[in-house]
């Protein structure tokens, strides 16, 4: 059967049994459910899975709602107009991914500055 | 025979429907739903059945309702829905079926749909803003070919080139199916062995592929090219598959006509249909002269109604009658004797006209 012609429950399905999903597992595997049993289109399905798993995932709420929003474009369109999406979505994503660096960078810096004052404070009290 | 089971198929649509259309179909009486042939949903227009060749329109409780102000309004946004539905909600999975303007459903029915046709060059590469869609209800009556396969066996392992002729919606894909799988599968009361046979079924209408699996019986000795022109699918057939049989529904073009003949070059038998009132008419066409008369077709199955009963006849290519039903087995009969809108220029009269002349 050609890839391309896979439904999205089948893709979600797939993603879960090749061991693909990772930290997304569940979300896949519940999206994929929800999509086969309940009928809801993609984009419900993807939000009550994300919902779900909120808690589990280290993601903030910017960060839940761009990938909600995705889930809104989900099976939509064809082929082409999907791939322009899967895209755009990445570029978005990496975007975020060098922003929380950075922050992790910089916040990193700030610990590692006041772990040094906060040894030098104890220091000087002992002395 | 095992009489289609029309209601069961409804239940297999009905899934996909949205909410509110669902509960009206669903309230349709169970005698008038079993005759349903087609589901008519346009946006901001009535829900229409089309039930034995006439349509009617449906009001929310099911009824029918005379005048469209009377119907069921279907909404813009349903359309959309039932159209994701189809699709289930993977629009990309079925772009090639919505760019030949129909989706196969899982139960062999089929949904044509409507919309704003997006070109890319010369090709449809999709469509999209769909505003109607029009499910066929697929109905598998197995058995109805049985009364004349016997007229178009020629061995216990041959039979003859056989062409099913009649005007559209007279039920030539149904016996062209019900003949597939009798060849297929074989038949002791006909003393016939069964025989490799490749359907090449470019609208997915004989068996009815959904994901891969055909949703019809066509017999256990049946390969499908499902989605393949007829030009293409027969040579491929000869190539791969050595068929003893090709099947192929609604031959149309001189290239199909030269294909039918590199098919018999190659010593395989061919049953076929055409859209003609009889084998005069079917002449006429182009390409379809060199198939008629010697060296052609050898038997004819000639399907028609009259006065809303169907008839079914069978000759041999000299037009010798071998057989004939004036009351076909199976087969719709009207709606339970109603009238609907238009319905003899929509449907039955076209046929009935068409076919009383040739009767």
């Amino acid at each position: 059967m050609c890839a391309l012609g896979k439904p999205l429950n089948k893709v979600f399905e797939d993603l879960v049994k090749g061991n693909h999903g990772g930290v997304w597992a569940p979300v896949f595997d519940r999206s994929g459910s929800i999509l086969k049993e309940q009928g809801l289109d993609a984009g419900n399905a993807w939000r009550i899975a994300l919902e779900e798993s909120a808690a589990a995932l280290p993601l903030d709420h910017e960060d839940l709602d761009l990938l909600m929003d995705f889930g809104e474009m989900l099976g939509k369109s064809d082929r082409e107009m999907q791939q322009a999406v899967l895209n755009m979505e990445k570029e978005k994503l990496s975007a975020m991914e060098q922003k929380a660096k950075e922050a992790a960078e910089t916040t990193g810096r700030l610990y590692r500055n006041l772990g040094a004052l906060l040894g030098a404070a104890a220091v000087i009290l002992l002395i | 025979m095992d009489r289609a089971n029309g209601t069961g198929s409804l239940g297999r649509i009905s899934s996909y429907l949205p909410d509110r259309i669902k509960r009206v179909v669903d309230r349709i009486s169970p005698a008038i739903a079993s005759r349903l042939e087609e589901l008519r949903i346009n946006a901001g227009l009535p829900l229409m059945g089309v039930f034995g060749g006439f349509d009617r329109f449906i009001a929310e409780d099911g009824s029918f309702a005379d005048r469209p102000e009377e119907a069921f309004i279907v909404g813009r946004e349903e359309v959309e829905e039932l159209f994701y539905r189809l699709c289930e909600h993977s629009v990309y999975a079925y772009q090639e079926d919505i760019a030949r303007g129909f989706l196969t459903l899982r139960g062999g029915c089929r949904a044509g749909i409507c919309g704003r046709v997006v070109y890319q060059g010369q090709t449809i590469r999709g469509m999209k803003d769909i505003s109607s869609v029009c499910i066929r209800i697929s109905r598998e009556l197995k058995g109805c070919a049985e009364e004349v396969f016997p007229f178009i066996r020629s061995g216990r392992h041959d039979i003859f080139n056989t062409m099913v002729i009649s005007p559209p919606r007279c039920g030539k894909t149904t016996i062209l199916r019900d003949l597939c799988r009798i060849i297929s599968t074989g038949s002791e009361k006909a003393d016939f062995a069964g025989l490799r046979t490749v359907i090449v079924d470019e609208r997915s209408e004989i068996a009815a592929c959904w994901r891969g699996v055909a949703q019809n019986d066509c017999g256990p000795r049946t390969d499908v090219l499902d989605g393949c022109r007829k030009h293409d699918g027969i040579e491929m057939a000869l190539r791969g598959m050595s068929p003893a049989v090709i099947v192929v529904d609604e031959l149309g073009s001189r290239q199909d006509a030269e294909s039918v003949k590199m098919a018999w070059n190659a010593g395989a038998r061919i049953v076929a249909t055409a859209h003609a009132y009889d084998i005069g008419d079917l002449k006429e066409r182009l390409g379809f002269g060199m198939l008629i008369g010697k060296g052609g077709f050898e038997r004819y199955v000639v399907l028609g109604i009259r006065e809303g009963r169907r008839w079914i006849k069978v000759t041999d290519a000299y037009g010798n009658q071998l057989y004939r039903n004036d009351q076909a087995p199976g087969m719709h009969d009207g709606i339970l004797g109603m009238h609907g809108h238009r319905a003899e220029a929509v449907g039955a009269a076209e046929s009935q006209a068409a076919c009383a002349a040739e009767a």
